[in-house]
């Protein structure tokens, strides 16, 4: 009986958001395969815990948990990556000052932006710093708000927003050309 | 010019371009915006951007044989946790199969978010108040998804909706008709929320439901304009001449900020 009610909560909780973990995790490996294994991590932390979800966002707490999942892979996996994982907030110092470098002179019109290359978007997502990167997917590809990304990224909406706003100022530096990069 | 945009504009232009401002700031942007071609310039910036990424970026789209595998990895999962049942796991997987096929179904909506709903974190002591409308708001809302009909009166003519409401609620809500912004009134429907029964509106924006509930301030303790997501839903609140709002829909958050915008600057 138990095990019926795990799997029916598991159901309506988790699995309609199944492709939204895979996206976050697809985004935050870099790769297919790996997001697969990922999610499937993820999946089954969500299926041990399920009788601690107490209710309320369940694609926010399933996109939590694997974002857990994906740094945990990033940790054991890219050495390169787990520098920004393993301090943020150095991250963070860093694309501040490196946002303020971009402007003001390289501000790109919104025409040029309008008509960026599909690929060369995606290598400039791929290529943004991951505290970026995951405010941005999380927002612009996902469309989450910003309460719910504040929760599955464990920052104040404050950070939010400014993560937000110079992972976008990056992206229209990126694909509006190479003149207007720092 | 951008130089001189200080990094609080700035924030706030990202959050307006987000539907993320209550009325007050958004009207604040607005106001700088007209006045500052640079942060209007900074404004068309950040919306090519949104739709660049939304029109051209490849959406990642889960494998199909992901499905299977978490269904596989769940069937390894600690025995104590699973009955002897090669069954249930097969009846399982077709399950999952129809909810994938279909997100938004009646079934589904009576199985898994309803309870998602009716109980809210049961485990956290102190709900706001705010917070307990804002669940009740949108259990209604799902209720009425799952009525054969989500208005209790259909129309799309407000002389007939208005009139309905009275002498079921002691003040019938003012209803405006919102087809030229995008928002057809589909009709009015009374929702009991804590025992007050409160008229709710009907609109639709393409193929999504909005109900709008109109309770009169005072009724309702702590209902501070704000908006929320649970389970799925957005919810918008705001006060208008002594009226609090309740907007409910899965519509994007600000396809829902239209439709309060729209609202509250429809003529009476």
């Amino acid at each position: 009986v138990v095990a019926e009610d795990d799997q029916t909560r598991f159901r309506a909780v988790v699995l309609p958001h199944l492709a939204d973990a895979y996206a976050l995790a697809r985004w935050l490996t870099g790769s297919a395969t790996d997001a697969e294994d990922v999610v499937q991590e993820a999946c089954l932390r969500a299926f041990r815990g399920i009788q601690g979800y107490a209710g309320g966002n369940a694609r926010a707490w399933l996109l939590t948990i694997t974002r857990h999942a994906a740094f945990t892979w990033l940790a054991k996996n890219r050495s390169s990556a787990l520098v920004v994982v393993d301090d943020l907030e150095e991250a963070e110092r860093k694309g501040i000052s490196h946002g303020l470098q971009m402007e003001p002179s390289n501000t790109p019109e919104a025409a040029l932006i309008a008509k960026a290359d599909a690929s060369l978007l995606q290598s400039a997502i791929a290529q943004l710093p991951v505290p970026f990167r995951e405010t941005l997917v999380l927002r612009d590809v996902q469309g989450l708000d910003y309460r719910e990304i504040a929760e599955v990224t464990k920052v104040p909406i404050g950070t939010v927003m400014s993560r937000l706003a110079r992972a976008r100022r990056r992206l229209m530096a990126s694909v509006a050309g190479s003149e207007a990069r720092a | 010019m951008t130089a001189a945009m200080d990094e609080d504009s700035r924030l706030l232009l990202h959050a307006y371009v987000d539907g993320e401002l209550d009325p007050a700031h958004a009207l604040e942007v607005e106001r700088q915006l007209s006045a500052d071609a640079g942060l209007a310039a900074e404004r068309d910036r950040i919306e090519a951007l949104r739709r660049l990424i939304q029109e051209r970026l490849p959406r990642e789209t889960a494998p199909p044989g992901l499905a299977a595998r978490v269904e596989a990895a769940i069937g390894r999962a600690p025995p104590s946790q699973l009955g002897p049942s090669g069954k249930r796991l097969s009846s399982f997987g077709s399950s999952w199969r129809a909810l994938a096929a279909s997100f938004v179904t009646a079934a589904f909506l009576a199985s898994g978010t309803t309870w998602l709903v009716l109980r809210p974190n049961l485990s956290e002591p102190s709900l706001s108040p705010a917070q307990e409308m804002a669940d009740m708001v949108v259990a209604s809302h799902i209720r009425s998804l799952m009525a054969p009909q989500p208005a209790d009166v259909a129309s799309s003519d407000r002389h007939t909706v208005k009139p309905w409401f009275n002498g079921k609620v002691i003040e019938a809500p003012r209803v405006v008709d919102l087809g030229n912004e995008g928002f057809p009134l589909v009709g009015g429907r009374i929702d009991v929320i804590g025992r007050v029964p409160v008229p709710a509106l009907v609109y639709r924006h393409r193929q999504h439901v909005i109900s709008l509930l109109a309770v009169p301030a005072g009724d309702v303790r702590g209902a501070v304009p704000e908006r929320r997501a649970i389970a799925g839903y957005n919810i918008l609140t705001w006060t208008q001449n002594g009226v609090v709002y309740w907007a409910v829909s899965d519509v994007a958050a600000a396809d829902l900020e239209k439709f309060a915008t729209a609202f509250r600057n429809a003529p009476a």
